[in-house]
């Protein structure tokens, strides 16, 4: 039995080293070719490791694009638009659930509506509205496009957490004598802690990684976003500057994996508490 | 929550938002034109950037912003434009999608603003690529996208196979005998290492058009108004010939199918393919700049099969209808495309430049690079009859390019191919006769 277990715990751990190892192979291979130069990026024979390490892609990247001023608006656009989609979807999500409406099952059912139209169908009238309102070009414009197009999913996220805290919490603060803003703010809130992590860190990589709408809203090169910049990378039929685009990609990743490496407890905690019932 | 915590929160989105907001404050007056480029390789990004800074030093009241756009987005990018009105002021871009545009309505028609000597120093070949019937020009060609044949010097040299010269040029024959001598399987594993031709067929409708033209073929034919797609034995002829290669003397490499030219590049460098056919003339650039030492290679001059007519497309620079301005951005384009402009972009983008004059200099005549063979093609270059289709762009998207692939796959014969690409392509074809979009 012993020998049994011990050889299905191996086969586990040597299925998760091969998961892992084929998770991380991609970025391994972006790695390395970052760190190759280009004649042996074209080699006919590729190798895993670079055989002689180059940083010549990083400086050409560093000292040829705007790469620092994309990544910095992807991260003014990002963390604005993460801040308020949670300042929004948290009190709507704790008012559709503890406010029973007869409209709230009309909402969440739009909610889910609203995210199957392609983005290509609404990008001309939203472009329309925002000209009109002059923030066509403009990273302000881009934010609201981004907390709009977050928060519907956000919600959905933020009404499944709030209803998986047991309303009985509550209503034992109200008898200690809390008032409502108490309840929310020293009950609640820690309770939602992870899950607002969860959903921040879903609005922000959102933000983070989306490409076409900041590619058609903002027009001055100053403005683009870290995606957009990216894509300049590449050419036609196929073709790409691939060392380059590898050193961007790896500075580009940078940013959005410290976020997950602090925010991963509470991304997994999140996730998890928003799948359970109250 | 503490209340200094709730500050904190207020206080930055509010400089934030003030950041966001400061910069929106444009003053309107004196916008430069802007310039959508798609240029993409590091010289050729550095080449337009320097023209456009030496227009903005000589014209200080009419600056150009240089935008740097991409080829993958630029469809989606500029169609967005058109319809809101918000437009570059001159885009770059290709004939075969121009033309599309200018069927929409949303091209300047720059016949008006050519000035004589631009007008007759252009090939009439790369003119027939952007002029509409009714003699609207929809966009300035200035380079020409031609395939060439890349060859290993060094493999055909230890075969003792002497290249084909542009008085003496190989068939299609002379190429499939001299592939099958260069496919090798060198430890007789039953495995081949070394393969006659490597074709990047992946998105091959390219390829395909362009070379049909050399078998008396087009697949594209007028029927009065409109167009019509028809595989004769011509066409047939070509598709035959490469099934053969592949599948049945298989001296075309089978990762053809799967891969574009760039993504045959490193095996050409291994010397796992002997070959390139069909490849764009910009590889040379790749070959030039990344190939191991002692790597050498040449151009051949294009295969004859009844002619050595191919088709060409060009890079041209346009200006939306919308723009307010298309006759300053026309006075750009002139200084753009000048004819020292022009042999600067082309050097530096790898392609044949669409100016008599540039042609005419010694750079184009270099063996180095190529150069010389690879410029002289253009007699042989021709505007294919599908220009001017309405929906060409979609038919080479939908159905030229899953066919084809099937195809090459093997699991199309060539004439089932044929009657798909027929009945497929008509249909699309219709949908746009609908619309009444005429060339």
């Amino acid at each position: 039995m012993k020998s049994n277990s011990a050889l299905s715990k191996l086969a586990i751990h040597a299925l998760i080293i091969l998961f892992i190892i084929f998770l991380l192979f991609p970025l391994l291979w972006v790695l390395a070719s970052s760190l190759k130069s280009t004649q042996e990026i074209y080699s006919g024979s590729p190798t895993i490791f670079p055989q002689q390490i180059s940083f010549d892609h990083y400086l050409s990247v560093i000292n040829g694009q705007l790469i620092f001023r994309s990544m910095w608006n992807s991260v003014v656009v990002g963390v604005i638009s993460t801040i308020l989609v949670i300042l929004i979807a948290v009190p709507s999500a704790y008012a559709m659930v503890r406010y029973k409406s007869i409209v709230n099952n009309g909402i969440l059912g739009w909610i889910l509506v609203s995210q199957i139209f392609p983005v290509i169908l609404i990008m001309i009238p939203l472009y329309m509205v925002l000209r009109n309102i002059g923030l066509t070009d403009s990273l302000t414009g881009l934010t609201l496009i981004y907390v709009v197009w977050s928060l519907p999913f956000v919600l959905w996220m933020m009404h499944g957490y709030v209803k998986s805290i047991p309303f009985e919490l509550e209503e034992a603060a109200v008898l200690d004598g809390a008032t409502r803003s108490q309840v929310i703010f020293k009950v609640l809130m820690p309770l939602l802690l992870p899950a607002i992590g969860a959903s921040a860190l879903f609005s922000f990589i959102s933000a983070w990684n989306e490409f076409f709408f900041a590619l058609v809203l903002l027009k001055s090169p100053e403005l683009g976003t870290l995606q957009v910049e990216l894509a300049r990378y590449t050419g036609m039929e196929g073709q790409a500057r691939t060392g380059p685009l590898a050193a961007a990609s790896i500075i580009a990743t940078i940013p959005s994996m410290l976020l997950f490496i602090f925010m991963r407890k509470w991304l997994t905690t999140g996730l998890v508490s928003g799948a359970l019932k109250g | 929550m503490k209340r200094s915590t709730i500050i904190f929160f207020v206080v930055f989105v509010g400089v934030v938002l003030v950041y966001l907001f400061k910069g929106n404050n444009n003053n309107t007056e004196k916008l430069p034109l802007r310039f959508v480029s798609l240029a993409w390789q590091e010289a050729a990004i550095a080449t337009n950037k320097s023209i456009v800074n030496e227009w903005n030093a000589i014209h200080p009241d009419l600056q150009v912003e240089y935008i740097q756009g991409t080829w993958n987005s630029a469809h989606d990018y500029l169609i967005t434009a058109f319809e809101t009105g918000d437009v570059p002021d001159i885009f770059h871009y290709e004939s075969s999608v121009i033309i599309d545009y200018a069927m929409r309505g949303y091209l300047t028609d720059l016949s008006q603003y050519i000035s004589t000597e631009m007008k007759n120093d252009i090939l009439d070949v790369a003119w027939a690529t952007v002029t509409r019937p009714n003699g609207e020009v929809t966009g300035i060609p200035f380079l020409i996208e031609s395939l060439v044949v890349l060859y290993n010097k060094s493999l055909l040299e230890k075969e003792k196979i002497i290249p084909p010269t542009p008085e003496a040029p190989w068939t299609w024959d002379d190429l499939q005998a001299t592939a099958r001598k260069l496919t090798k399987d060198f430890n007789g594993d039953g495995v081949i290492d070394q393969y006659g031709v490597g074709m990047g067929l992946r998105n091959s409708a390219n390829i395909i058009m362009n070379t049909s033209i050399s078998f008396g073929g087009s697949f594209f034919r007028k029927s009065g108004n409109h167009f019509v797609v028809e595989v004769t034995d011509n066409e047939k002829k070509l598709l035959q010939t490469i099934i053969n290669m592949l599948h049945n003397d298989k001296s075309v490499s089978p990762a053809s199918i799967g891969e574009t030219g760039a993504g045959m590049i490193p095996g050409f460098f291994s010397g796992r393919y002997a070959m390139l056919v069909g490849i764009g003339s910009w590889a040379r650039q790749q070959l030039v700049e990344n190939a191991p030492q002692n790597f050498r290679w040449g151009v051949m001059p294009p295969l004859k099969a009844k002619t050595q007519m191919y088709g060409a497309s060009t890079q041209t620079l346009s200006v939306p209808k919308k723009s307010k301005r298309a006759k300053e951005a026309m006075f750009f384009i002139d200084f753009m495309l000048s004819y020292k402009n022009t042999a600067r972009l082309a050097l530096n983008d790898w392609m044949i430049p669409a100016r008599k004059s540039c042609l005419a200099m010694p750079e184009f005549q270099d063996t180095l690079g190529g150069w010389d063979i690879t410029c002289s093609v253009v007699s042989t270059l021709s505007a294919g009859s599908w220009i001017g289709a309405p929906g060409y762009v979609e038919w080479k998207s939908r159905v030229a390019n899953p066919v084809l692939q099937e195809l090459f796959a093997g699991r199309l014969s060539v004439d089932e191919a044929a009657r798909r690409i027929e009945h497929e392509s008509n249909i699309v074809l219709s949908r746009y006769k609908k619309y009444g979009e005429v060339w």
